[in-house]
């Protein structure tokens, strides 16, 4: 008898496959869940935003709640730009973490001098291993990425989600 | 006015590091151990107070409020302090800071500072998957930033370009650091050795990186006592190792904040070591001995740069020129350091701190000859914070 059960019973049987939201690799987009969701939503629309301090005008990213230079609460969303140069890269061919492909291919992206964003990590997709050089120009690009359910209740709704990566200029 | 309490570092031992057949409550009793066994004069009851540093307990060990669960393990009953601190890398170097203001203050005469990480989980890809919530989870790690490599990777590239940095130069560190811990007993990789062609010819993790160029991932705990100058005296004859400085900065969480004009400088370094030398009253010049966060061999190239052990671009040819060596103006992780003796996270600067601690007392196993004061310095996440402590043989007057 004890060696069926040994034999039945792999993992953690209380969980019976449900989704475990501390694991998740992505961030919960919803409203219920943060308040920089306007950011996820332009994501949707394909822009690539983040919030600027009305009372001292700083831009600041990722986007916040209150202004890091002066604590402001008074925010608003302007958007960020799209075309990035690569400083640096690295292309990983074994071990990237469990849900990214290889060769994961990650870049030291700068934004030029006068914009507000000064340089940002960002991962390159729809590239080959081997074709991006330093120097080179990406833009930035959206994708859908794994929704997931949450309780309201007694329902379970789902947060669909994207996220944004850069991707070489053809 | 009150003569001020100074605190001191009596002593320490650490488990043995590398994969790991323990549970990390395990490995902290064998630091325990081996902590008693460098102190003979300690006892249970002489410990009033109890930081534990540890970043991977909350997930791989199942253990979030941690403390308790070692004054158990331990028989400590701590009636001053009793928490765990988080700074992933620089976590029990993070709790020696606590500690030595706990004791200056007057509010702890006896604190064990204990960290330890088991990462080796039975699954392993958990490691590099729990990876992703070290980072700023929502952004940087959402772009596929998990384990540190490729990061460090493109430090070392932009080293390279701008300062002419090679990888023999790079690989320096590496031999270095592997003559000095290969009799480390404790270490994950101790009894090895490597010579400049092995370094060079090994696989490649991240170009440019070699498997010698980064440090393990390790299962470990290491446990030190930091105590008030009177009480140290109570339990141990050996020479008193003052806690003279320490300084820690932080300006960011992800990319976008990084502080340097490129990724090769490390201003937010620079700052902290130069709080940490103005606190101890001492500059670089006075430094005998240092323990950096080797964590890739780039980090040390870059670390002895804005340290103020050489000039900022020279670091690739300094670590050539023997400088690090035991017999060099500057020996640096005499113990083998991240590289060789390995990287349990929370147990680094504990590491560290015992290394510094013996050579100042004169029973390092790679002595440097009259060492009289030395600094730890820990770097935590994708180099989003510095922690440096100094310290000396006579206390800040």
């Amino acid at each position: 008898m004890a060696e069926l059960q040994k034999a039945e019973i792999v993992g953690t049987p209380a969980l019976d496959g449900q989704y475990i939201g501390e694991m998740d690799i992505w961030p919960f987009e919803a409203p219920e869940f943060n308040r920089i969701y306007p950011f996820y939503d332009n994501l949707r629309a394909g822009k690539f935003t983040t919030t600027k301090c009305k009372k001292c005008g700083h831009i600041t990213f990722p986007p916040q709640v209150i202004c890091p230079k002066c604590w402001a609460e008074e925010l608003e969303w302007v958007e960020l730009p799209k075309m990035a140069k690569v400083v640096t890269l690295t292309e990983t061919q074994a071990g990237a973490p469990l849900g990214f492909e290889s060769p994961l291919i990650i870049a030291w992206l700068t934004f030029g001098d006068k914009g507000p964003l000064k340089h940002l990590l960002g991962r390159i997709i729809h590239c080959k291993e081997g074709e991006l050089k330093e120097g080179d120009e990406v833009k930035f690009v959206t994708f859908s990425v794994p929704a997931h359910p949450f309780e309201v209740k007694k329902d379970t709704k789902v947060s669909d989600r994207v996220y944004y990566a850069f991707e070489p200029v053809k | 006015m009150a003569q001020k309490r100074n605190a001191v570092i009596v002593g320490g031992g650490t488990s043995k590091f590398g994969v790991r057949q323990a549970h990390l409550l395990d490995m902290i009793q064998e630091a325990m151990r081996a902590c008693a066994d460098d102190i003979p004069g300690l006892k249970p009851v002489d410990i009033d107070g109890l930081i534990v540093a540890t970043t991977m307990a909350g997930r791989h060990s199942s253990a979030l409020n941690t403390a308790p669960l070692v004054v158990q393990r331990l028989g400590l009953s701590p009636t001053s302090i009793c928490i765990r601190v988080d700074t992933l890398c620089a976590g029990s170097n993070s709790a020696i800071i606590v500690a030595k203001g706990l004791i200056e203050s007057g509010i702890a005469d006896v604190i064990l500072v204990t960290g330890g990480e088991k990462v080796y989980m039975p699954q392993r890809w958990e490691t590099n998957y729990t990876q992703l919530a070290v980072n700023d989870h929502d952004w940087d790690s959402a772009m596929g930033l998990g384990v540190p490599p490729p990061f460090f990777a493109m430090i070392a590239k932009m080293h390279m370009k701008r300062y002419g940095t090679t990888k023999e130069q790079m690989a320096h560190v590496s031999v270095t650091n592997y003559n000095y811990g290969t009799d480390s007993p404790n270490g994950h990789f101790g009894g090895r050795t490597l010579t400049m062609e092995q370094a060079l010819e090994a696989r490649i993790i991240a170009d440019p990186f070699g498997l010698y160029d980064c440090c393990p991932l390790s299962d470990g705990a290491s446990a030190v006592i930091i105590a008030s100058e009177e009480r140290a005296k109570a339990m141990s004859n050996r020479p008193l190792v003052y806690l003279r400085g320490t300084g820690q900065h932080a300006t960011h969480s992800m990319s976008a904040g990084w502080p340097g004009d490129t990724l090769a400088e490390w201003p937010h370094l620079k700052k902290a070591g130069e709080v940490a030398f103005k606190n101890a009253k001492l500059t670089p010049k006075d430094m005998d001995v240092i323990q950096t966060h080797d964590c890739f061999t780039i980090s040390e190239v870059i670390e002895l740069e804005e340290l103020g052990f050489c000039k900022k671009g020279e670091g690739g040819a300094f670590v050539a020129s023997g400088e690090i060596g035991i017999k060099g103006s500057i020996p640096t992780n005499t113990d083998g350091g991240l590289l060789v003796y390995g990287h349990p996270f929370g147990a680094s600067g504990a590491r560290q701190a015992i290394e510094i601690c013996k050579q100042l007392q004169g029973r390092a196993i790679h002595q440097v000859k009259d060492a009289a004061f030395g600094l730890t310095h820990n770097l935590s996440g994708t180099c989003a914070q510095h922690t440096v402590v100094v310290y000396g043989k006579e206390p800040v007057k």
